[in-house]
């Protein structure tokens, strides 16, 4: 067994800000979108945490972009350039998740300091990351002041169509955090990988007849 | 110049049979202003020439048949006419066309009191030309373009023989405009304006009275008095911006009103309301044509009438506005503190001003034509596009995201149960397996 260093202060920072920002703004969500099904808190109440949270996730958004723009560990999302390899790459992890993990196969990726995500993992996270995220903070701004952003609403198409867009990434993200957490424990043990976010240690175990 | 003065004596005295009434009267009144200086004075003493007209019209009971059978009321009340701003031209400026020759007997034919009140506006307008220009523009002269002959002129408002000064009308009788708007002015008169005594005019003008519905008028009546209202609605109320423009002001200021959504018509080129073309009313067999079963526009209906709207090349949206169902209501303002402050009552599922919907355009008068659609397409999917004007959150959301919510959710929760599952029961059974091979 031995440690390396995967993820980054920056990186842990921005994690954990934005993991405890989306639970409040999914959180949130929930009891703006149903109140009177739920009354935890005051539907003025839930706006307004919803709304500064949002900024605060904004402003934390851009430590990951400016993090990995501005230093080398970019490469963790792009390891491998050739699409074939990737699509190849991320066939073999659906195929170890969706049946080997159950035999008890080794995961076939292997962490190092640029390939700390898997496959599919560098894909979803891209997508998320480079298009659900800013896509959900560009519709989040425009219905924070809708009077303000009314020339861009109606470009849209209208609030409602705007609405639904938030509402739909609203709804992907409600189910992704469950899917994350999970993952999350499927390390060698079930808390590795959350350790790891807190200490930056990844911890690998030695392969069968690696001799380390 | 004395050769002059005696031929025009001389044609005045050919002409002296045929003058009118009129141009006796104002000379008479003109020198009577001349000579005496009190005549003019404030108590609006009434001419002697004018008294000669009362002499007769002062009697009770003094009327007349019309032509369509209605019974003209000749009598003047000489107190009030003394009052009356108009004591000071006296009978004859506004009687121009009764003269020595005609009076009496009265050789005209008059058809009707309505006709009379009609022709005689005329009248008014030669002297009130700006009021009178004022006039047109309002909901009370497009009515009467309609065809109503029964829309209010100015007879109908100013008493034509007691007529008074504008500073004379009580605001707090609602006189005149609740002599038709009783149930409006009866409820106006609880509010928070009506114990204040404002007059109906401080929001609606006086001449130039306009729809309720139309543009923002209205709302800027509000705005001019309580000119700090978006200000002290940003402090507490998100999105208020969006409020303002969305939520009429009664809406939440007359808590007790029942309340609904009107889906507005919007040219999003011309960024104004769409309004029916004159004389060529399209809407209303648009809106039936759509609504084939009559129940009110669904969903799909509404997005048929619009493509209707649209078949020309324009982009016809839908804007909507939360109102109040009644003008009684809108009237029935109460003060800040009591407005309704609770977002819920508006924001979740089945909330009441979403309960009843109208789609509309500006008629030809400038009052909206109505045509009614079903709750539901606040809350369909279908409705994305058409509705794309008008969200409420949590009170208007789609119903059919909230069934991919409800999915994702149990999706999330249950793809990681399942997965663990399988584990546990690979396990056991792998466990299983090598046991028995064991043995």
């Amino acid at each position: 067994m031995h440690r390396i260093y995967v993820h980054p202060l920056p990186v842990r920072i921005w994690h954990w800000i934005n993991a405890f920002g989306f639970v409040v703004m999914i959180f949130t969500g929930f009891q703006i979108r149903y109140i009177g099904l739920i009354d935890l808190v005051s539907f003025r109440t839930a706006v307004v945490v919803h709304d500064w949270i949002g900024f605060v996730l904004i402003g934390n958004f851009f430590i990951w972009l400016l993090y990995y723009l501005f230093t080398d560990k970019i490469r963790v999302y792009h390891p491998e350039l050739s699409p074939m390899k990737h699509f190849r790459a991320s066939l073999r992890q659906a195929m170890f998740y969706g049946y080997g993990i159950f035999k008890g196969d080794p995961n076939p990726h292997h962490v190092s300091v640029y390939e700390k995500f898997n496959s599919m993992q560098s894909m979803s996270y891209q997508v998320i990351m480079l298009l659900l995220v800013p896509l959900q903070f560009w519709t989040g701004v425009l219905l924070w002041d809708v009077k303000r952003f009314s020339g861009m609403i109606d470009m849209l198409g209208g609030v409602r169509v705007v609405d639904t867009a938030h509402v739909l990434i609203f709804i992907f993200f409600s189910g992704f955090i469950f899917m994350h957490i999970y993952l999350a424990t499927l390390g060698h043990t079930r808390m590795a990988h959350i350790k790891s976010m807190f200490n930056g240690y990844e911890e690998i175990e030695e392969e069968p007849g690696s001799g380390k | 110049m004395g050769s002059s003065l005696r031929r025009i004596t001389a044609i005045k005295a050919r002409l002296h049979a045929r003058l009118t009434l009129v141009v006796r009267l104002v000379l008479a009144a003109a020198m009577l202003f001349a000579a005496s200086p009190s005549s003019g004075a404030a108590d609006s003493a009434i001419s002697q020439l004018d008294e000669q007209c009362l002499a007769c019209h002062s009697s009770k009971g003094m009327e007349m048949k019309l032509a369509n059978g209605d019974v003209l009321s000749l009598q003047v009340e000489g107190a009030a006419f003394a009052k009356s701003v108009h004591s000071k031209i006296g009978c004859a400026v506004c009687h121009a066309d009764t003269s020595f020759e005609n009076h009496p007997p009265i050789k005209r034919k008059i058809a009707g009191s309505r006709e009379y009140s009609l022709a005689m506006t005329k009248v008014c307008e030669s002297c009130h030309a700006p009021v009178a220009k004022q006039y047109e523009g309002s909901i009370h002269a497009a009515q009467l373009r309609d065809g109503n002959a029964y829309a209010p002129v100015c007879t109908d408002c100013h008493s034509p023989h007691a007529v008074m000064a504008k500073q004379a009308y009580e605001a707090s009788t609602g006189a005149p405009c609740s002599k038709c708007h009783d149930p409006i002015f009866t409820a106006y008169t609880g509010s928070v304006h009506g114990q204040a005594t404002l007059g109906c005019s401080s929001c609606h003008n006086a001449h130039d009275v306009s729809a309720a519905s139309k543009g923002d008028r209205l709302k800027s009546a509000c705005l001019g008095c309580h000119q700090d209202a978006l200000e002290a609605h940003q402090k507490w109320l998100p999105n208020a911006g969006r409020h303002f423009d969305a939520v009429s002001c009664p809406a939440c200021h007359s808590p007790n009103a029942k309340r609904k959504v009107d889906l507005r018509l919007y040219d999003a080129v011309a960024k104004e309301r769409v309004a029916e073309k004159e004389g060529v009313p399209q809407f209303e067999s648009r809106a039936r044509l759509a609504d084939a079963k009559g129940g009110g526009l669904d969903a799909l209906a509404l997005r048929s009438l619009l493509r209707g709207f649209n078949s020309e090349g324009t982009d016809t949206t839908l804007r909507g506005r939360l109102e109040v169902s009644t003008g009684v209501e809108a009237h029935q303002l109460v003060r800040s503190a009591q407005a309704i402050r609770d977002c819920a009552k508006c924001h979740q599922q089945g909330a009441d001003p979403f309960q009843s919907v109208t789609v509309s355009i500006v008629g030809p008068d400038g009052r909206q034509v109505r045509y009614g659609a079903k709750p539901e397409v606040l809350n369909s999917i279908i409705s994305v596009d058409s509705v794309s004007g008008f969200y409420a959150i949590g009170g208007t959301r789609i119903k059919l995201l909230d069934w991919l919510l409800a999915l994702a959710v149990l999706g999330g929760i249950g793809a990681p149960l399942g997965h663990m599952t399988i584990r546990w029961l690979f396990k056991k059974y792998a466990k299983r397996i090598s046991g028995k091979e064991d043995s």
